[in-house]
Order: structure tokens, then sequence, then C-alpha cells
């Protein structure tokens, strides 16, 4: 099977890369001889005649052409006339791409490392796509068209995540969707090193290497860190919007004085010179009379920290944190209650079905990372199954997937994972929206990504039957309006 | 497939056990209708019929009339044989390695089978009735595979096929061998002159299964296996594309390794273009430390690469039981051999695809009532 | 068949190939402003024609404007210590293994083949590695074509490969050690060394009229002491050239014929040269080490190899499977000349000299007429501080374009 990835070939044409960034000017196209044709200029529309363009979760359409134009989905529907000189895609099936919420493709293994990040800290700045040309490609081939990105990943606080199109034609500033996607938190996660006792199911016991557990005091200590951070964000806020208060009052306040005064003047001033005349008379001096102004309301200092957890307190962005075992979640949901404005999500959530319902009320996402773990792992991802997904949902919870953010190569292979989720419980539709339009609404960018509809970013896959059916391939991927893959047997 | 046929003729297909022609009793028969009965060697019957008496399937086909007073179960769905998964260590552990002498052909993994181990357990859940258990490639000849079932502590055969080690698990430091020469040299003797395991492997009754992990490995064992006339297949398919013209000259059948999610996308480049030239291929598992998802998840990851899913799925079933030398009970829809079947709820390599229900030897030991 | 001939002879007669005279294969002309045939004799304005694996013209020629056109054309080199082989060559439950052979424990995917070949170097024997007293069978590989054992193998069991000094015996301890191995055994000096040498050979001249007394690869010693393998052992310092030579000279008493003695890694070559003279033997030179100090102590002076090339000991040059590129063999080429060493013998030394000393000169080592097609093609005069390997041809297929091509 040939597959062709544009962009990685010398001679592939490059295209604009979305309304982000600045047209590229378009080149002639030097096809090698066996290679797909994928140049085109960005004067020309793109139409995709699919047998069913699954528009958004729980709609879709029979017979339908989209049409993009300048990296943009311009209009959807059966009845669109496909514009004169236009280049036509064909295919069965329609949808938008994969969003892995929860990825490492494309970040540098430091970045990821990283266990002195704060909140102010930019993943966006720590992006290294330039060495995983291969694996974006097979990413892209798999149909994951963009992924969040999160450095400090075991870090108390891991700093302000991005979003990021996995084109590898684009530079990490071009490929950036959203640089402030979220902020991210850890609670309970195992360290490196030293040995821990474990029991084996069958209830032998045996010593294993590599990830100490953190005591429960630890973690719990660890929830009130998170509870804290939140708090110093939220009164952070506080003394932003009360000094805007106290400026406004003061400055009315100096108004009003000053008003006055103008009104009093002529009889102030008169009071004044007759004083005047009666120093002078006495032959002393006249001491003018002081007046104290109010003092001017100081500014609080600026902390960029401080500032970054005000978005959360806010929120602006989602607070993402990563956490396992149920009394940490339990206790992180009854320590965050208080702040209403707190958008939550929980990333990992291997104990999560034992707080469904706390999660499910508080309205709290659950990325799950669907991962195939034989017996011998024991930490925090220790008893979750595959089940864990289906289970949560069918609680009432809402479910995401990711590949958990610690390996840039399983982004590629989210799309099974997820098709595994649906063979364990996880409603087929559920999965596609968890992979699509759940992913881009958690993450504030639902007006660009995640279905097929007018007006979004381009992008968009071109399978011969299912999105999430592993036997239906991926023939074309358009990423940002430029075709990036096009797969022939 | 001579190597099949001697096997099937050997064990006497069912026939042993089961005398085929005889009436179905009806009270004693279950049938199976589902939308597409895939039968292991790449063939689909739609709407297709399976008869089971006794633990043993008596008729396939299309349109058949159920015997009175048959339980029938009617799937929508696809069924399918058991998945056979070629190389694993369930319920085994540490009791299948013995690494004190560079030769043990005497020893013998179904010893270390322990039904009851929860390993087990988890391989029915991801549909595989049969596990070839196999001491580990520690040394030169570590012994001999033993094809269990999943369920019912069955031992479908002991003495499988004869492992040999060729990568450098199997070399030293401080003991004989250190090099692939002083291996070689090792097993050339013990071919030259052979006597037991080594004997009935030159005389094609006992396949071998060599392990190897690198490409000049693979060019290494077969360079020494096609002088010795030898059969069996590789254990290892990492960068085997490289060398897939060599692999399908010696007629060696290839064991794909497990795969994890993540793992280098060469490991499935090497699986389509070994497919693609017609190499025949099972999959293999090392469990426990590997998740048994890790087949079907290895499968999928080789059709997205180009595999064609119907070869996928013989490479679970038919191909795979024929590489362990028990196609004769195993891998197939057919008359007389095992009811090892699976129900989906799908197309079978679709990972999205749900297990309905298990059976093992005509008893369902997983999935609901029909 | 009678017309192919004159066909052809009229092509080497008049010095240029004509279009229409080839049959089906790879046809190449390579075009140089110096042709280093490595016969003595140079070619200005020269060409070389390879057709099917083997060079077919070598004469005047005039390039035209797509054709390879360089400053300098060699042979391919020939490396006979290269060194690529891993510890997984060497079988050290025995120090005595005359029957093993390197070519077992051979990797064609490694990466080392690929470099050796893009530097100009198109052969290299491979050899056991030298923790062994004797350590086994040599073979002369090409560096490239396709990854296939019997494609690329020159000649089979080419050498007996063994080792003086001190590296066969570094990892044995005395039995009062740690008995629980077979590394607690003789030797543990040099001294053990050259016992278990005589003792080898004098085992195999029993066993040659004692059946009982056979063990594995007896007769390949005996055909070393006959002369018909030669006998490639490894010996940086002079006391090691010594022993060896020594040991030559006392078996010559024994066994009709004599042994055929090339000294690799002779680094201390250059201290007593009487005794290479005197034995006829060749040396196999290690890369140069900028202050000299080698292995076993030996020093190895700047200019050993105009030294031993003045005394008129057959001398070769080798570079040890250098990963940088600073060390490859070309490189080492250039440090000979820098101490001392002609163009003329520097260019023997990785061409015709190494082919000569395994006998392979039948097929390789020069550019004439009916050798394979193995050519190194130069960005400048060879051996120089600013030259460079900027092509490769291998058996008549140009695997390095100098033109930017592969």
């Amino acid at each position: 099977m040939k597959t062709v990835v544009s962009g990685l070939i010398a001679g592939a044409v490059a295209l604009g890369a979305g309304p982000a960034a600045g047209a590229d000017p378009s080149q002639e196209a030097a096809a090698s001889p066996g290679e797909a044709e994928v140049a085109f200029d960005d004067a020309t529309v793109l139409a995709i005649r699919a047998g069913r363009v699954l528009v958004r979760p729980g709609v879709s359409v029979e017979g339908a052409v989209v049409l993009v134009r300048d990296g943009v989905i311009e209009a959807v529907g059966s009845e669109l006339e496909v514009p004169e000189g236009a280049r036509v895609i064909e295919g069965a099936v329609c949808c938008a791409g994969f969003i892995d919420p929860w990825s490492a493709l494309g970040l540098d293994a430091s970045v990821l490392g990283d266990q002195s990040t704060d909140a102010a800290t930019r993943t966006a700045d720590g992006l290294d796509p330039y060495g995983v040309d291969h694996l974006l490609a097979e990413a892209l081939a798999a149909g994951v068209t963009s992924v969040r990105l999160q450095g400090g990943q075991a870090a108390a606080v891991g700093g302000l995540g991005a979003v990021v199109r996995l084109d590898p034609q684009l530079s990490a500033t071009e490929a950036l969707v959203n640089d402030e996607a979220d902020i991210a938190m850890a609670v309970g996660l195992s360290v490196d090193g030293g040995m821990q006792l474990v029991q084996l199911p069958d209830g032998s016991y045996s010593m294993i290497s590599g990830a100490r557990a953190v005591d429960p005091f630890d973690r719990l200590s660890q929830v009130e860190r998170v509870v804290s951070k939140i708090e110093e964000g939220r009164s952070y806020l506080e003394a932003q919007v009360e000094y805007r208060h106290e400026l406004e009052a003061w400055e009315l306040g100096i108004a009003e004085k000053l008003k006055e005064s103008e009104k009093d003047f002529k009889k102030a001033k008169k009071a004044r010179d007759k004083k005047v005349a009666e120093a002078e008379e006495e032959g002393e001096e006249y001491k003018e009379k002081k007046y104290k102004e109010d003092k001017k309301p100081k500014k609080p200092k600026f902390d960029a920290e401080k500032e970054a957890l005000s978005l959360i307190a806010d929120g602006v962005v989602p607070l993402v944190v990563e956490v396992h075992r149920t009394a940490e979640i339990r206790n992180l949901l009854a320590m965050t209650a208080r702040f209403n404005r707190l958008r939550l999500v929980i990333a990992g959530g291997s104990e999560a079905l034992h707080a469904a319902e706390q999660l499910a009320e508080r309205k709290v996402p659950v990325i799950v990372w669907p991962s195939l773990r034989g017996t011998e792992r024991f930490d925090e991802f220790d008893g979750a199954g595959l089940e864990l997904a289906g289970e949560l949902a069918g609680r009432g919870g809402s479910v995401l997937l990711g590949s958990g953010g610690r390996d840039g190569s399983v982004t590629r292979d989210l799309p099974l994972l997820a098709a595994l989720t649906v063979s364990h419980g996880f409603g087929r539709e559920a999965a596609f929206e968890a992979l699509t339009l759940g992913a881009a609404t958690t993450f504030d960018l639902a007006h660009r990504l995640g279905s097929v509809e007018a007006g979004k970013d381009a992008d968009l896959l071109v399978l011969d039957g299912d999105p999430l059916d592993t036997t239906a391939r991926v023939r074309h991927v358009i990423c940002g309006g430029r075709e990036v893959v096009h797969q022939e047997d | 497939m001579l190597e099949t046929l001697t096997v099937i003729a050997t064990l006497a297909a069912g026939g042993d056990r089961v005398d085929l022609d005889a009436p179905l009793v009806g009270e004693r028969t279950t049938v199976f209708r589902a939308d597409e009965v895939h039968l292991g060697d790449g063939r689909v019957l739609d709407g297709g019929v399976v008869f089971v008496q006794d633990g043993v399937i008596r008729e396939v086909g299309v349109g058949l009339e159920p015997p009175t007073g048959a339980h029938v179960v009617e799937h929508d769905g696809a069924l399918t044989p058991g998945l056979v998964a070629l190389h694993g260590f369930e319920g085994g552990g540490e009791e299948l390695l013995d690494s004190t002498r560079p030769f043990l052909p005497g020893a013998d993994a179904a010893t270390a089978f322990n039904p009851d181990h929860p390993d087990f357990t988890r391989s029915l859940d991801c549909g595989i009735t049969a596990v070839v258990l196999s001491p580990p490639a520690s040394i030169l000849c570590p012994g001999t595979t033993a094809v269990v079932k999943t369920a019912g502590a069955v031992v479908v055969s002991r003495r499988a096929q004869l492992v040999l080690g060729l990568s450098t698990s199997a070399l030293k430091a401080d003991e004989f061998p250190t090099s692939y020469a002083g291996a070689l040299a090792a097993l050339d003797e013990r071919f030259s002159e052979p006597k037991g395991a080594f004997r009935s492997a030159l005389d094609g009754e006992l396949p071998l299964l060599v392990k190897i992990s690198t490409r000049s490995q693979i060019q290494r064992a077969l360079g020494f296996l096609t002088r010795h006339r030898l059969r069996g297949a590789l254990y290892g398919s990492y960068w085997a594309e490289e060398v897939v013209d060599e692999i399908k000259a010696s007629a060696f059948s290839v064991i794909c390794t497990p795969s994890d999610p993540g793992d280098d996308g060469r490991w499935a480049r090497s699986i389509a273009a070994l497919s693609a030239a017609g190499v025949r291929l099972g999959f293999g598992l090392d469990a426990p430390g590997r998740h048994p998802h890790c087949l079907r998840f290895g499968a999928a990851v080789a059709v997205r690469e180009g595999m064609d899913p119907g070869a996928a799925l013989t490479a679970l079933t038919g191909d795979a039981a024929a590489i362990a030398g028990v196609g004769g009970r195993l891998g197939r829809v057919e008359r007389g051999l095992d009811a090892d079947l699976v129900l989906w709820s799908g197309e079978p390599m679709d990972l999205a695809s749900e297990i309905s229900a298990v059976y093992v030897d005509g008893k369902r030991v997983r999935g609901g009532e029909r | 068949m009678m017309i192919t001939i004159t066909t052809a002879a009229i092509c080497l007669l008049a010095g240029a190939d004509t279009e229409n005279a080839a049959p089906a294969g790879q046809n190449l002309a390579i075009f140089a402003d110096v042709v280093y045939t490595s016969t003595g004799e140079v070619i200005e304005g020269g060409m070389v024609r390879v057709r099917d694996g083997k060079i077919r013209v070598v004469s005047k020629g005039a390039p035209a404007e797509d054709d390879v056109h360089v400053a300098a054309v060699t042979a391919g080199m020939i490396d006979l210590s290269g060194r690529i082989l891993s510890s997984r060559a060497v079988e050290q439950s025995n120090e005595i293994t005359p029957h093993v052979r390197a070519t077992d424990a051979i990797d064609l995917f490694s990466v080392s083949w690929d470099r050796q070949l893009r530097s100009g170097v198109t052969c290299v024997m491979i050899s056991p590695p030298d923790d062994n007293v004797i350590g086994g069978l040599s073979a002369v590989v090409k560096t490239g074509g396709p990854r296939s054992l019997s494609a690329r193998t020159v000649k089979a069991d080419a050498a007996l490969r063994g080792a003086f000094g001190s590296q066969p015996s570094r990892r044995n301890h005395p039995a009062f050690g740690r008995p629980t191995d077979f590394f607690s055994r003789r030797p543990t000096t040099r001294m053990g060394v050259e016992w278990e040498w005589r003792k080898a050979m004098y085992d195999a001249i029993a066993a040659a009229s004692d059946e009982t007394r056979a063990f594995a690869g007896h007769e390949r010693l005996m055909q070393a002491m006959r002369g018909e393998l030669p006998v490639v052992a490894q010996a940086w310092a002079t006391q090691d050239i010594r022993t060896a030579v020594f040991l030559v000279e006392e078996m010559a008493g024994h066994v009709e014929g004599g042994i055929r003695l090339v000294i690799d890694a002779g680094a201390e070559a250059w201290k007593e040269p009487e005794l290479l003279v005197r034995s006829g033997s060749a040396v196999i030179l290690p890369p140069f080490d900028h202050d000299g100090r080698t292995s076993d102590g030996a020093f190895m002076a700047w200019n050993v190899a105009a030294l031993l090339a003045e005394k008129g000991v057959p001398i070769a040059l080798s570079s040890h499977d250098a990963r940088g590129a600073d060390d490859r063999l070309a490189v080492q080429g250039a440090w000979a000349r820098r101490g001392g060493l002609s163009f003329a013998d520097t260019l023997a030394a990785v061409t015709l000299t190494p082919a000569r000393m395994i006998g392979v000169d039948d097929r390789l080592g020069s550019i004439e007429v009916g050798k394979d097609g193995d050519l190194a093609l130069w960005n400048a005069t060879p051996f120089e501080a600013g030259s460079r390997v900027i092509g490769v041809v291998l058996d008549g297929e140009l695997v390095l374009d100098p033109r930017g091509g592969k």
C-alpha cells in the first residue's frame, strides 16, 4: 500500500496553513513518478464528495459535498454545486479530524519531564515538532489532526497547555491553534526510582522497581496544594478587582472634592485674604492651611504565576488535574466546590468510577487513557481497564479519550484504542464525540474544530467506512485546508 | 503445506474421538446461525450455519436444517474460530525458564501448564481459546512447546514444536556458547547425528519454533535451517520486511511478536510486507507481561498498514493452528474440528466489535444466554 | 562467441568504448583528471569503463557534460583489519578455535558496512576479535551489494586469525580465583599465549598422524603450517612480533612449507624490521595515533610505514572500523604520507598490497581490465589534507554519486 504524506517528500507544494498563519505562495509541484498529485494553489477550492458526511456527533448527511477554501470549511450540504476548477476528492465517509486532548507528540523530552514548571510556564514555548516528522506523519495517517500538549507532565503544576495542529510542514508557531488551552496540575503520581512491594493477582508478593507510589498523606497534601493554588489565583483576581473598585472610588472622591472646592472658591479666597491681611497686621507669617489628599490605592504587584492561576479561578481556561485514586478525586471535588467559576477536568481517573455521580453532577469531564496493560504495572493506572470509559459514561459522566500525555508515539494509536473502548461498553457515538467535538468543546475550540460545519477550520478525514471501524482505511486527511495524507492500495 | 497434511494424518481430526458419520442427537446438538461465518481459512459463509455436538463441529454450511430438539443460537454478527495465540507464557512464569545448559530438548512446556492461572481468564476475555506455551529463548534449545486451551484444562498437543534460540539471549558471556559460530556448530552437531527431538525435527514430524530478533539473525537462522532442510516458524518479525524474499524462499512461517500502542511503525510495515509476499503468518504474545488484547490490537495495526482483514483473521486462526501443528483440531470452522468458537457483534478484525460469546469444546465460557 | 571476442578486442585496441558494443548490463564510465591504477601506470585525463561488474576499459578519455568526472580515481580500497564484528564472533569457551568462521557472526545490516563503503573502502577482511589465542577463520567481504553473504563474499576462509601479546589472556584468571566459569584457565600472560600457540601447532601435527588426537580445526592449523592458509596474527609490541617470528621459524623445521605470516597491528614493527625481512612477513599497520601510544605498550612512530617500505617489508594500512571521518582508511593514507611514505607506496598499501597479502589480487587491488569494478573517486589527489572520497563504484555500480545523486 502506498502512502503519500506530502511535505515530507521533496517537491511537494506548501500551502496556506490556515487562518492563523500567512498564506504561502503557491509553487510548481514536482511530483515524483508514482506519487499522487497533491498540488494545488490556495485560490482553488477543495470539494469533498462523500457518501456520508458526519457533520457532528449524531448528525450526518447522505451524499453531501464539503467545500473548503483558504483552510476554512466554506459550506456543507447535499445540494451544493462544485465550483469550476475545484479539486475533487471522493470518498465513502467524511468527518472531522480527531483531536487527542492528552498527548505528548511534538514536545521535547526535557519539556515533558520538567518538574520545575509553574502555572505561568507556557508549553507553547517548548514545542519541538521538528524531530518527529515520521510520528506526525503516522498520526495524521491514522486520522489525528490536532493534539493538546502539556509540558511538565509529572510536575505539581504543569503550566499552560497548547493545542497544536499536526501538519509537519508548519513551523511550531504556525501549528499553534491555542497557546493557552488550559492549566494542568497533577496529584498522586508515582515517583521514579525505588522499590515497592506489591501483591500479584495470584496472591504472591513481588518487589517491583521503577515507580514509587506516593503515600496517602502526601497525596492528600497534594490535593490541598491544588486548592491553595486555585485560591491564590482567586485572591489575586479578587485583589485586582478590588483595586479597580478602590481606584475608581478614589478618583471619584478626588473629583468630587475638586468640584466642591470650585464652588466655594470665592468664599474661600475671601476668607484667606482676610486671614492674610490679619496676619500681616500682626506682623506674623501666614501659615497656609494644609490639606491632606487621600492616598492613591496601590496597584497589586504583578505576579506571572498568579496571573495565570487567576485564569482558572475565573474559568477563563479549564484546569486539568491528573488524579487517579478515589480519595483524591473525592477530596478534590469537595474542596473545589466553592470555586463557582472553576472549570475542572480530570485526566486519568483510574478509580473515577467511585466518584462517578459527583463528577457527573459537577459536570467534570474525565480524559481516559485506554491502555493495554499487562499484569506488571503497579502504579496509578492499576485498575483502569478498557471498560472505564464505558462505565463512566454509563453513570452520566462526560468522557474524553487521550493517549496519556507521556509518549508521543501513542497518539497515532488513539483511534484504535477508542475502538477498543467501544467494544468494552463505550457508545460508538460517544467515542466519536470524545475524539472530535467533545475534546474541542472542553478546550474552548468548538468554534474552530471538532465538526464539519461552515466557518470552522478544515481538519477533515475521508475514510472507507465508519471512523471508529479499524478495518476502514483512512484515504485522505485534510489538515488546515491542506491535503496531508493520501493513501491508495 | 506438506507439514500440515502430515499433522492432520497423525491426529486424525476428530474422527479419532467422535464418529462424524453417526446421526446427530438433537438434545446434544447446538446450532449456530450467524450473518457471517468465517471459516478461518479466508472463506466466509454469508448466513452460515454450524452444527456442534459433544464439543466437535459436525456440519458447516448454508441453509442447513437443524435437527429436532437442537438448541439454536441465532447470532446477529460474525462467528469465527477461537483465536490461537502462538507463543505465550501464560500461567508459566518462571517455571518455563531453565537456562542451566545450552540444550534441554526434553523440557516440555506442558509441565508448566497451570490452567487455573488468572492469565487464562484474561485471554478468554479477548477471544483467545488456545495458547501455545513456549519456553523463553534463553538457551539454544530450551525445549518443546505445548498447545493448551484457555478453558477446560485441556492440553491439545504436547511437544508441538521444538524451540531453538538463535538470538543473542541464547549466547552467554561466560559459558558455552559465547558466539554465533559456537552455537551453530553445536546445533550442526545435534542435527548431523540426530537423536530424539532433533531426529523428529529432521523427519518433519516436529516443526521448529526459532526465536530471533534482528534481521541478521533471521538471515543466519535461515541459512542454517535451509541447510538442514528443516521446517517450522520464526518467532520475531521486527524489520523482517528487509529479508522477505529470503523468508519466502525458506518456506518458514513467521510468528509476529506482540505490539503495544506506540510501537515503532516498522513493526506494522514488516507484517504487511510479509503478508503481501504470501508468507504464512501467525501472531504471538508474551503474556503475562503483556495484555492478551495486544493480539488483536497487533492485527488491527497490521490492517491499518495495509494487511487484508481476512488475511489477518486467518493469521489469528487457521494459519496459527497450522503453524503450531494442530491444524487438524483447531483454528477453523470445519467438520471434525473442535468447537472453539467466538461470536462477534461485527467485523472480527474491527476493534470496535464486541465479543458476544466464546465457546470452548462446545461449552459457552463467555457471554450471555441467547 | 568469436564475434564477441573480436568486438571486445577492437574496443581494447581502439582505446575507446563504442556505445553499440555493449550487451545487457550496467555500463558506466568514470572520467578523472588522473587515474591511479596501482600498477605503476598513471593516466592523465583518463577514463575507466566498467560493465557487468568488471573493468572493461582503462584509457584516456574526455568526459561529456553529464558524465561522472572527478579529480582522481583509484581502485576501491581494501582494509584487512576492518574489525567490524562484535564479541559474538569469538567462541571463548576454548582459546584455540581454528574452525570458527567469522562469517557466522556477520551482520550485513550493520551501519559499519555503509560507513566503510562511503569512505571508499570497497572490501574488508572480517575476523573474530582477538579475545582468543587462535580465533578462527577470516573472510574477505565486499562492503556493499545485495545483502547476502554469498553475494558479498570474495574469499571465504581467507586466513587463520590469532593474536600474540596480552589481549587473549586478559579475561582469564588463575584457577584459584573463581572456578565457576571457563575463564579460570591459562593463559594469563603473553608467555601463556605463546605456549597455547605452540601447543596447538604440535597437537595439530600429532592429529595429522593419529586420528584419536583430532580436535576441531586441526586441519586448518596444518594448512597454515604448510603455507596454504596465511596466518594473520595481531602483535602490537616488538616482543610479540619477535615471538611470532620465532614460532614461525620453529615450526618451519617440523612441517614442509612454512607459515606465511602477516602481522596485524604491528605498531612497533619499526624497531626490529630485520625480523620481518628475514621471515618474509608482511605487516598491517593499525590506525595512526597522535601521540604514538597504542595497545600493549607499543609505541608507533610517525614514520613506521616509510621505514618498513624502505626495508622492503610489504605493508598495508588499516582503520579498525573507525567511527570518525578523520580516522578512516583514506585519512590513514594521509598520515602515512606525512610520515614519509611515498605516494606510490601509500596507494599500494591500501590497494594492491593487501590484495596480494591474502590472495585476492586476481580480482581486486588495481585498475586493470578484467578485475572487479571497484573504484574510489576523489575530489583531489588522494591522501592529502583536503582530499576526500566523493564517489564509489562497487561491482560496476555507482553506489555513491559524486554529482550528488545517491
